[in-house]
């Protein structure tokens, strides 16, 4: 299990600050939801991660380890990241996605072993593709291509997965299997998950930890029942919701805003 | 997938089969069995045996190589710049490497090895220009590379512009070129092949090794770097490779257009966008189309024979504008932006 740090992180796109003066702490095993309002900087938080800014400071470190050191290679084995958009290129087939994932693990020439392979047919499964190898990823239905790409991030085999809104274009049937799938991959497999979601109810369904970020700030950070309250809410997305727990889990409703101030 | 592991095996028949209409078949085609015997011995003892061997192979063998590379050449940058439109004749390449060797030739009097040399600078410098004037029109807002394309059309035409007036310039070398700069293949040009062969087997060597990577990279830069790919070098060294490798084949026989654009679209339908099969895919229907070209060229108006540089153009001009029609033109595409 890998344990990953950020401390006093600050980056910026050109001139304008993204994230200020960040730290956080990612526990090893569970799942982490960032959350905040549009443009707060959670997807920033991943790609500062992965190495995918141009201008940063701060430290991120992984296993006592600062993160720039580690070679894409080697960091490919550690860290897997689903990006908020996929694309996937004409005439490519499922199989042959997922089979790109273990790129870190090949050989100049070579490819698969037979552990890989067994990795790939294992990831398929587990999104309940294992019979659509075959087919074309662009032909697949909406629900199949992001259980794909998740597939995907399976097929890397590594402690530690970084998503970005990987339930944003699927329908709530889609929403609720695919977060169940990585909650149980958390579970089952020991898996620490750091994801970017925008609900929150789903977040309080199935996170064990939760970020709440505003303007490039962590305002709020805990366990999901401590963190999501009605107080932290309207801190951090200036938003009166009233929270409370049904069948055992909490659910955040927004009131409904006077009128006047509905469009602001 | 299965079938599709098949499609080297069958693309190599083919070729083959292009090798063997072009060896053995056509108008005042020498006996099979003459041109057995030459090729079997290596010598020429008689003068069918020498028109087998001094014209026909020579011939076929800078068709293959010409064809191979450009094709290659199309596959890796229809990829990397994200572009369906883009080979080596509509990025600058082959009018950058053709302006490069006349330049060497006219002004400078390079030698056959300086020549090469200086075809790879061309190519790597044009290549360079198409971007530079793109960067320039501002490419951030064209999601389909609209401006990359007709910015290798405008550096082209003045790169050809340039090759011409200098051509005209002086009449007793113009002769000497007038067929080169148009792209023929010619067993005159035989002795460029043996000079120049080895850099595009070098550039091919470097694309297989990259040939997962460039996979990768079709998938987007952060999706190909999370999976462990360095995309910059990988991406630098991959361009490298394409453009000097299509520089190679100009070098040889000047510049061939149509299957740097075409045939990775033939291929891609059946071999996928997987770059470790694609890339093997085009060089053999690359290099079989070239040949069949290059018969036709031959044969079409005996005793004549045509530039199979113009062939290609007249067959080129078809596909870019099929391609154009596909990509852009379509009503679904239309919708799209």
């Amino acid at each position: 299990m890998s344990s990953l740090t950020l401390s006093n992180l600050t980056a910026s796109y050109g001139q304008t600050p993204v994230l200020m003066r960040v730290s956080a702490e990612f526990s090893p095993g569970r799942l982490t939801v960032l959350a905040g309002p549009n443009g707060c900087g959670k997807s920033t938080l991943l790609k500062a991660i992965m190495g995918f800014l141009p201008k940063m400071h701060g430290d991120i470190i992984l296993d006592g380890q600062p993160i720039g050191q580690i070679g894409r290679r080697r960091l490919a084995r550690r860290i897997a990241y689903l990006p908020q958009e996929s694309f996937c290129p004409d005439y490519m087939t499922l199989g042959e996605l997922v089979e790109l994932a273990g790129y870190s693990r090949y050989a100049l020439v070579g490819g698969p072993s037979d552990r890989d392979r067994q990795l790939f047919r294992k990831a398929l499964e587990t999104v309940g593709l294992a019979d659509k190898a075959h087919l074309q990823v662009n032909t697949l239905s909406g629900g199949q291509r992001q259980r794909a790409w998740i597939a995907m991030v399976l097929a890397q085999d590594t402690d530690i997965i970084l998503m970005d809104e990987p339930v944003n274009h699927l329908d709530v049937k889609y929403q609720y299997a695919v977060l169940g799938l990585v909650r149980a991959l958390v579970r089952q497999h020991g898996k620490t998950v750091i994801m970017v979601l925008h609900d929150l109810n789903l977040a309080a369904t199935f996170a064990d930890d939760i970020v709440l970020m505003n303007a490039g700030h962590i305002l709020a950070t805990g366990p999901v029942s401590a963190t999501i309250t009605s107080e932290n809410i309207a801190r951090v997305f200036d938003l009166d919701a009233d929270i409370f727990p049904h069948d055992g889990r909490l659910v955040c409703l927004p009131r409904l805003a006077p009128s006047a101030s509905a469009s602001a | 997938m299965r079938r599709r592991a098949l499609l080297p095996a069958v693309l190599s028949l083919l070729l083959l089969a292009a090798l063997g209409l072009h060896l053995f078949l056509g108008r005042d085609a020498p006996p099979v069995t003459e041109a057995l015997t030459a090729l079997s011995r290596g010598e020429a003892g008689s003068y069918d045996q020498s028109v087998v061997l001094f014209q026909r192979l020579p011939r076929a063998l800078i068709a293959i190589y010409a064809g191979a590379m450009t094709a290659a050449a199309g596959c890796v940058l229809q990829g990397l710049v994200r572009n369906p439109l883009a080979s080596p004749s509509t990025l600058g390449i082959n009018s950058g490497a053709t302006l490069a060797v006349i330049a060497g030739v006219f002004l400078l009097d390079l030698g056959l090895e300086a020549q090469g040399f200086a075809a790879l600078v061309g190519a790597v410098g044009g290549f360079l220009a198409s971007l530079a004037v793109t960067r320039l029109a501002g490419r951030n807002n064209d999601p389909r590379g609209l401006s990359l394309i007709l910015s290798g059309a405008l550096v082209s035409m003045l790169l050809v512009g340039t090759t011409n007036a200098l051509m005209l310039s002086d009449p007793m070398r113009r002769a000497d070129f007038l067929s080169w700069v148009s792209g023929n293949v010619n067993h005159v040009y035989i002795d460029r092949l043996y000079a120049f062969w080895w850099i595009g087997v070098l550039c091919l060597l470097i694309l297989g090794a990259l040939s997962r990577a460039l996979t990768l990279i079709l998938l987007g830069s952060e999706k190909a770097a999370s999976a462990g790919v360095n995309v910059r070098p990988v991406s630098t060294l991959a361009l490298a490779a394409a453009v000097v490798g299509a520089g190679s084949a100009v070098a040889i026989c000047g510049p061939i257009g149509f299957i740097g654009l075409v045939v990775p679209h033939l291929v891609r339908p059946f071999a996928g966008a997987n770059v470790a099969l694609a890339l093997p895919c085009c060089l053999l229907l690359g290099a079989g189309i070239s040949l069949l070209a290059d018969f036709g060229a031959r044969e079409a108006f005996h005793p004549y024979v045509l530039h199979t540089g113009l062939v290609m153009d007249l067959l080129g001009g078809l596909a870019f504008a099929m391609i154009v029609k596909r990509f852009y033109l379509s009503p679904a595409v239309r919708d799209q932006a």
